[in-house]
């Protein structure tokens, strides 16, 4: 695409605005992550335009807002959750349930990441840890999932984690056991492929060394990610 | 609001100490800056339930990302108040939130010669930006301001304004870049 600098500012300008949407805006946010001219003439316009928030009338929001940041950030119940699945079976139904309920995983969106063009990207968080565990990108083409280890630990001695794509319906199929630390690239199946462009979802167990002898997850669904679309 | 005007160290204080895990930092500065925040979204979004989800995230995202704030990012207060309105924006969009002119129709509805756009909106955008929104035409001005204010797409700028779209569009176009224009002066 030709950056002209007009080009770039009405862009920019629009994406700011908010009237810059759907796919336009998404390629936009690839330019963005390329180019420091273009992030720069957003930073512009976040700041020029920014100045019209400042006569918006404050509201006091309602203090569960406060009370529910809170359950996300720290939840009590974090370690519980993880608990709770050794030596239980894990149930599929009430997983999502449980995932909500430990909580311990938030999808963040990495800006800025100078990877070349991904299509799903995100990243496996863990309360109290600052960094996130993983990196997670998907590019397109040539059906590879990256997961570049950030500050994920080994998992505990006779045990490995095991990465699952969640579909939004039936099992989870399995993306094959991953390693704490590096680079990690899976090759996805067309199934794999489908099932997690629909679903975006990502989720990662505690198995027995080698991944679980069922095919399906054994151990303790310890991180939930979904990803987003770049 | 002086109080915030006055508070940005303040406000660059507890962010440093956010992006150190700073957790009563971090509820102070929500204490500091909610209010004002979920007013933008609320206006915005035109609904609470969106509007509170959409502070929630932005808080949630402060949190984790406190330390990718620069001053090239304007200050922190704008900085953060940006966060809350891709979030509400990105809220909108994936629920599919239909946008109208304004509740304000509502709230006004003796005041026919204000059109789409609430006049203290307006006026409040006038004494913005250095008086340079005043040297817009009268439609691109309007344009620019509910899509900031209000979120209104293209198409629903094209209702709200009874102009085709590709003349949304462009009134948008040419009076973002006549505000540039007049803002380098």
């Amino acid at each position: 695409m030709k950056m002209t600098t007009e080009r770039i500012e009405s862009l920019a300008a629009e994406y700011v605005l908010g009237s810059l949407h759907g796919r336009a805006r998404r390629r936009f946010e690839r330019w963005m992550m390329e180019s420091g001219r273009v992030r720069q003439e957003v930073w512009y316009w976040e700041q020029k335009l920014g100045q019209l928030s400042a006569e918006v009338p404050s509201v006091e929001p309602p203090k569960s807002v406060w009370q529910a940041i809170e359950r996300r950030l720290w939840p009590d119940t974090a370690k519980s959750g993880a608990r709770a699945g050794s030596g239980l079976r894990w149930l599929w139904p009430s997983w999502s349930l449980v995932a909500t309920a430990a909580a311990v995983m938030m999808a963040v969106l990495i800006v800025q990441q100078p990877v070349p063009a991904p299509q799903l990207s995100g990243a496996i968080v863990q309360a109290n840890v600052s960094d996130p565990l993983w990196l997670v990108s998907e590019s397109g083409p040539d059906r590879l999932l990256k997961l570049r280890s950030i500050a994920a630990s080994a998992a505990d001695a006779g045990k490995d984690y095991e990465l699952w794509v969640v579909p939004e319906q039936g099992q989870p199929l399995s993306l094959g056991v991953i390693p704490a630390g590096g680079v990690h690239q899976v090759t996805l199946t067309d199934e794999a492929r489908t099932a997690l462009s629909q679903s975006r979802t990502l989720a990662i167990s505690l198995e027995p060394v080698g991944g679980s002898p069922t095919g399906a997850p054994t151990g303790p669904i310890l991180h939930v990610t979904k990803l987003y679309e770049l | 609001m002086s109080r915030i005007d006055a508070s940005q160290d303040d406000l660059m204080r507890l962010l440093i100490a956010v992006s150190h895990e700073d957790r009563r930092a971090f509820q102070q500065m929500y204490e500091l800056i909610s209010g004002r925040m979920y007013g933008v979204c609320l206006k915005l979004a035109g609904q609470r339930e969106l509007a509170e989800e959409a502070l929630q995230e932005t808080f949630i995202q402060i949190w984790h990302h406190a330390r990718e704030y620069h001053s090239d990012r304007g200050t922190p207060l704008g900085w953060m108040m940006t966060i809350a309105r891709y979030r509400t924006l990105d809220l909108m969009r994936a629920r599919k939130v239909r946008q109208h002119a304004g509740e304000d129709q509502l709230e006004h509805v003796e005041d026919q010669r204000a059109g789409p756009l609430d006049e203290s909106l307006r006026s409040a955008g006038a004494t913005q930006l250095t008086g340079c929104l005043s040297e817009l035409s009268d439609v691109q001005r309007d344009s620019i301001l509910l899509s900031y204010y209000k979120g209104l797409t293209h198409d629903e700028l094209s209702q709200a304004l009874s102009s085709p779209i590709g003349t949304v569009k462009s009134w948008i176009r040419r009076g973002l870049i006549a505000l540039k224009r007049c803002l380098e002066k």
